[in-house]
């Protein structure tokens, strides 16, 4: 009974490979101020990087002819970018999904408990580009406050002195 | 492409963009697995949501997702849609805890957390249990009972809302150390929308360190601090639930 219990909350679990964490190569990510609805290998370093210049207030580029402006951001300190996808689940998918059958998990969530999948990091980062429209995202941007979150949920989630 | 996993259709998988604090780094090198995606009942809506849990330390993280229209990345040779950038940052674990003592108190006697502490809807909350100084933490929100070796714990609201102050202290010192970003935040939120701007700094720090807190305790806890903080009632346009406005256009309507 305890075993099968067990076994139930493991499959709901996404593991995260903390090998992965250790030494994976660079990236150099840019973030855009548009939506490109694809996710797939594209040619940056043949159309994008190159064009990229130092103007008078920033770096200058330009993005399906449209005229960006970007500045570097350093990720918050003590904090490490990485970029995290999920691993294939190779052969034993099959086995899985029988076994799973057998076990009669049914329901809309079925789908996640089907097994343990697993995420690594294929890549880290300690800096991005963030690019605007014709102007740099400036000090209210939206993501400015976000990259101040680490330190602020730093605060609200210390532990209270005692009285 | 140069990166072998991310070849030809392999690249076509969803990349995600995380931060995560870099002790994880120089712990992974301890570890060989122990860093798992779990979802678990948030202490504020109730619903699931997904947290980071470290099996080895053990400790927790909560993930927020900036989100914001018309945004993607391109990473290295690749583009990923959505422009999502994830941060993991450690919680305090008593306010995930507190969502179970403040249920289980309807019951009104002491128990023993393990009995607390359970949840069909997210099984993974028998997690929360191995964290290390438990019983440490719960003296701040809790009377407790030993018998037999075996302690038994009860929701106390005064002791909550006590550490709850103090929450909303260390906090307002934050907001106050990152001044620059966190004046123009304070301007731009809608608590300062109705009009009612007040002259008194400290107090809009106290209020602003108040909506924060407030996104880790369930409303009806939030309502009580409100109070216990002697913050001035919002404008009612903006916080009072429907009833309250009623309640105050009938007063007025006499």
């Amino acid at each position: 009974m305890e075993n099968s219990y067990e076994e139930t909350i493991d499959k709901r679990r996404v593991h995260l490979r903390p090998d992965t964490l250790r030494d994976p190569a660079p990236a150099s990510l840019h973030l855009l101020p548009c939506e490109v609805p694809v996710n797939r290998p594209t040619p940056v370093g043949r159309f994008f990087t190159p064009a990229i210049r130092m103007g008078r207030d920033g770096l200058e580029a330009s993005f399906r002819g449209r005229s960006l402006r970007g500045e570097e951001v350093v990720v918050p300190p003590g904090f490490v970018g990485y970029v995290v996808t999920e691993e294939k689940a190779e052969v034993l998918m099959g086995k899985q999904d029988d076994h799973e059958r057998g076990a009669g998990t049914a329901g809309p969530e079925a789908l996640e408990r089907d097994c343990d999948r697993f995420m690594g990091a294929t890549a880290s980062f300690s800096s991005f580009t963030v690019w605007g429209l014709e102007s740099i995202p400036g000090p209210d941007a939206k993501l400015r406050g976000a990259l101040s979150w680490p330190s602020l949920a730093a605060a609200i989630h210390a532990q209270v002195p005692e009285d | 492409m140069a990166r072998g996993a991310d070849g030809g259709d392999g690249a076509r998988v969803w990349q995600h963009v995380f931060l995560l604090p870099e002790y994880l780094k120089d712990d992974s090198k301890k570890m060989k697995s122990g860093l798992v995606f779990v979802k678990l009942a948030n202490p504020c809506s109730g619903e699931g949501t997904i947290y980071l849990f470290n099996m080895c330390l053990p400790q927790l993280f909560e993930i927020k997702v900036f989100k914001e229209k018309n945004h993607s990345w391109f990473i290295n040779e690749s583009v990923q849609s959505g422009g999502l950038l994830h941060f993991a940052t450690p919680v305090d674990p008593l306010f995930l805890l507190l969502h179970y003592l403040i249920k289980a108190d309807k019951e009104g006697k002491f128990q023993p957390l393990d009995q607390v502490v359970m949840d069909d809807m997210f099984p993974d909350c028998i997690l929360l249990l191995k964290l290390p100084e438990l019983e440490k933490l719960l003296q701040h929100v809790t009377e407790e009972k030993e018998v037999d070796k075996k302690k038994y714990y009860k929701y106390s609201k005064e002791k909550t809302l006590k550490w709850l102050e103090k929450k909303v202290n260390q906090t307002m010192a934050a907001l106050k150390t990152n001044k620059v970003n966190v004046s123009a935040r304070v301007q731009s939120t809608a608590f300062f929308s109705g009009g009612q701007v007040s002259s008194d700094k400290d107090e809009d720090y106290v209020r602003y360190a108040h909506g924060l807190i407030s996104d880790y305790i369930p409303k009806q806890l939030s309502d009580d601090l409100s109070k216990y903080l002697k913050l001035p009632e919002p404008p009612a346009s903006v916080r009072n639930p429907p009833s309250k406005v009623a309640a105050q256009r009938q007063k007025r309507d006499k």
